[in-house]
């Protein structure tokens, strides 16, 4: 299983990011509702991608970003971060303080899965079950 | 999936926007005012920001694109006003609530599944026209010279706290208040025990207020495990050992935060306003979540199934005592089942209610409006203290109170120059209180102290008697098709006069109406109100000219009633009242290889009855047995509220009580289960 923390203020947004991944099997999901909330989840470990919004009532998504990299355990840590249309001038900041990937609302299930899957590859279980069904 | 299901996401959307609504009108209200008061206040346009925000990118993936445009406008107005590199001023205000009530608009279309109209172009405009305009008049700035100096902090926090914040620190320490840095580590053994930074904040805050929380790096150890800290900014009067408690730590890990000695001498006075912010519009909703109206009905429908299959279980024990069996311990068990029940029932019907003071946030929006337009000066009072009320009660009775605000707006309170002239204040008051008056009844006190009622004037210009006490003037004023004022003003004393205020509280609801009014003093409204109500799903029919309504739920089947399908029966019923034109159930009706017996309603009710040939009949069961009542005609379906009939010289046997179909009249709510056995009873005699 492979796990993925979700992190963002609104519930439904958390919500859909997730129905976004419904087809890809091996993820187990995780939410986190603010900035201070992610941090603390990912400090203590075993996550493998970060969903995360930059907009949040305590810290944003530029800190836990700066954060993660500041942590020894964490540099190599996808995240996905994702933001709402008029913030694209953000994505430069995003990018150089360590984000993998940059995605802008409203956003369709096949970038979410596309994304996931450019970050992860050859970790997500059907590709793992694909190479072992062609062993002979 | 190539496509999001919207509709999986739309309740969660309207939920959600509908809290960033109300959020956004409370934050600019409280805003608008501070900008009049002229003390700064960062933190709405913060919260406001995030609100419009989050609604533009909820909007944006449920494709609501109309709204993504206000948003947006909207959204760079704060974002400015919150960088400082524009002020925003009291004009700016009203232009950002009218966005609010743009937005509004379309999102209960949405929820309506009606077209989304586009976002109206003078309102973009003029937002526009806001981004390059700003910083004129009134202006919200924060004070500059916040001296980073002055406060004795550790450097590395000093460097990320924004001005506000550290202005937000200074002030309070100088107005006296107690400042402590807590730090919180982290770990798998603190989250067991309950001790996140979530629950860590959510306590501290009960106790004091938290400036500023700051994750900071630190190497691992056992005692930062993930190699994270987080320093607290609290401002509270609590003992440290209560803080260090709630914290999860002990007192000598807490850090008192002071001000250099020259900061506390320069600035304390100036700053002391702090401590008067007008802060009670908003507040935290911290342990509250919010449902769907539906799912509380749905688990309700379930208790019911539920009180059934408990009946059902009364009868076997019955069955089996009579039967000769011991039945002491499953008789305890069953006892034990009703009771829960009734709890489970209460505890749900509680859950159903909503606050008062929710259901009034609203009216301060509505008398601003008002003052507005009507040039008035207008202060509002509402005290709601923590009285509840049914969400059914809640939605029916809020156009009445909407209604006596306005009134009270528009026709009591005075213009300036008249009220100085008669030697009072220019800004009226208007007061809106509310407390449970007893475990059933909500007391709603609507006071003004304006002009009070001019009796004489109205029963003049109604034709009628000048009334002699206030009852009569109540009576007198919720006449039909009355209004208060001679010109009509652009919000009231057009069409809905006092009589639909009447018709709320006391035909649809079952309360209670007074009023009190003093010349020249002001007048005041009470209602008092039933704290639950019961709604039934109906179905409204004609029987012998009258209308009646009866449960949905206890209608098995609604079918024509054709004369080849109907049998006299045999000797015995049909003699008991030959030739007579009231027939109880001398008739029998042949459905699907059954007979079942047909009662004629209009002559159970003693009423005249219409064509038979023209009938229709509802099929209703009463234990197991089916049973046919004619009528005349079905008139709907619709939600009604049953008032039980608490006379015991009126209750009758087959009538559940009454209610208001929206005619102004009472309806009888007939329980056909309870008639058919009077009926049958009857037939059998």
């Amino acid at each position: 299983m492979l796990k993925i923390l979700v992190v963002d203020d609104s519930k439904v947004m958390r919500e859909m990011i997730i129905a976004c991944l419904r087809g890809v099997p091996g993820l187990e999901f995780s939410q986190a509702a603010s900035g201070l909330e992610a941090i603390e989840r990912l400090s203590l470990g075993g996550f493998d991608l970060v969903f995360l919004d930059l907009n949040m009532p305590d810290i944003g998504g530029f800190e836990v970003v700066e954060f993660v990299r500041s942590q020894d355990t964490l540099k190599a840590l996808p995240i996905i971060v994702v933001t709402t249309r008029g913030e694209e001038s953000t994505r430069t900041r995003a990018l150089q303080l360590g984000a993998s990937r940059f995605m802008t609302k409203p956003f369709q299930p096949d970038a979410v899965v596309a994304e996931l899957r450019s970050l992860l590859h050859d970790r997500l279980q059907d590709h793992v079950q694909d190479r072992l069904t062609e062993v002979p | 999936m190539t496509e999001l299901d919207r509709d999986e996401f739309t309740a969660g959307y309207l939920i959600e926007a509908d809290e960033h609504v109300r959020s956004a009108i409370a934050n600019l209200l409280t805003l608008e005012q501070a900008l009049r008061s002229g003390s700064p206040q960062h933190r709405h346009i913060r919260e406001l920001f995030r609100s419009l925000h989050t609604l533009k990118g909820l909007s944006a993936m449920v494709g609501v694109d109309p709204i993504v445009d206000i948003a947006h406008e909207m959204e760079t107005i704060l974002r400015d006003a919150e960088r400082g590199s524009t002020k925003l001023t009291v004009e700016a205000v009203e232009v950002l609530l009218e966005g609010i009530r743009a937005i509004e608009l379309r999102t209960s279309a949405f929820a309506q599944k009606q077209a989304i109209p586009v976002a109206p172009t003078h309102l973009l405009e003029a937002l526009a026209a806001l981004q390059t305009s700003q910083g004129s008049a009134r202006t919200l700035a924060t004070s500059a010279g916040a001296d980073k100096d002055s406060l004795v902090l550790d450097a590395q926090l000093l460097a990320k706290l924004s001005p506000p914040e550290l202005e937000q620190l200074m002030a309070s320490i100088a107005a006296g208040k107690h400042a402590w840095r807590i730090d919180f580590h982290p770990s798998p053994e603190r989250s067991a025990a309950g001790f996140t930074i979530s629950t860590v904040r959510e306590r501290l805050s009960e106790i004091g207020e938290i400036v500023k929380v700051l994750p900071l790096s630190v190497p691992r150890d056992a005692n930062a495990p993930g190699g994270l800290v987080f320093a607290l900014l609290v401002l509270s009067e609590a003992p440290p050992a209560q803080l260090a408690s709630a914290s999860g730590t002990d007192a000598s890990k807490l850090t008192p935060i002071a001000l250099s000695r020259a900061a506390v001498s320069s600035d304390a006075s100036e700053r002391g306003s702090y401590e008067s912010d007008p802060d009670d519009l908003v507040q935290g909703n911290r342990g509250v979540i919010r449902v769907e109206l539906s799912r509380l009905d749905d688990a309700l429908d379930k208790l019911a199934a539920l009180v059934v299959t408990r009946f059902k279980l009364a009868n076997c024990v019955n069955e089996l005592r009579d039967r000769g069996v011991d039945v002491r311990e499953l008789t305890t068990i069953a006892g034990e089942v009703h009771r829960q029940l009734r709890d489970l029932r209460r505890a749900i019907t509680r859950s159903r209610m909503v606050s008062v003071g929710e259901l009034l946030e609203r009216v301060p929006l509505i008398v601003r409006a008002m003052s507005r337009s009507t040039g008035k000066q207008v202060r509002l009072s509402v005290d709601a203290g923590k009285a509840e009320l049914d969400k059914a009660v809640a939605e029916r009775v809020f156009p009445a109170i909407v209604h006596l605000v306005r009134n009270a707006v528009d026709h009591a309170i005075e213009t300036p120059e008249e009220r100085v002239r008669l030697g009072k204040a220019p800004e009226g008051t208007i007061t809106v209180t509310c407390f449970e008056h007893s475990d059933a009844q909500l007391e709603l006190r609507i006071s003004d102290d304006g002009r009070g009622i001019d009796a004489a004037a109205i029963s003049r210009r109604a034709g009628r008697e000048v009334p002699t006490d206030e009852r009569g003037i109540l009576e007198l004023i919720t006449m039909p098709g009355l209004s208060t004022l001679d010109v009509a003003t652009s919000t009231s004393g057009r069409g809905m006069g006092m009589d639909i205020v009447r018709r709320i509280a006391v035909d649809m609801l079952g309360g209670d109406l007074t009023l009190q009014t003093t010349p020249g003093r002001g007048t005041t409204f009470t209602m008092r109100l039933p704290l639950s109500i019961s709604i039934l799903d109906s179905f409204s029919f004609v029987c012998g000219t009258q209308a009646f309504a009866v449960p949905v739920a206890i209608v098995d089947e609604i079918i024509d009633l054709t004369l080849e399908h109907v049998v006299v029966p045999p000797a015995p019923v049909a003699r008991a009242r030959a030739g007579h034109t009231r027939q109880l159930a001398a008739r029998l009706l042949k459905r699907r290889g059954e007979v079942i017996p047909l009662f004629e309603l209009a002559s159970l009710l003693q009423l005249e009855a219409a064509d038979p040939a023209r009938c229709k009949a509802f099929i209703v069961r009463s234990h197991g047995q089916p049973f046919a009542f004619s009528i005349d005609r079905v008139l709907g379906q619709q939600e009604i509220v049953v008032r039980p009939i608490e006379d015991p010289l009126v209750r009758v046997r087959g009538v559940a009580g009454t209610t208001d179909l929206g005619d102004g009249r009472p309806t009888l709510v007939l329980d056909l289960v309870g008639l058919s056995s009077v009926a049958s009873a009857g037939a059998m005699a």
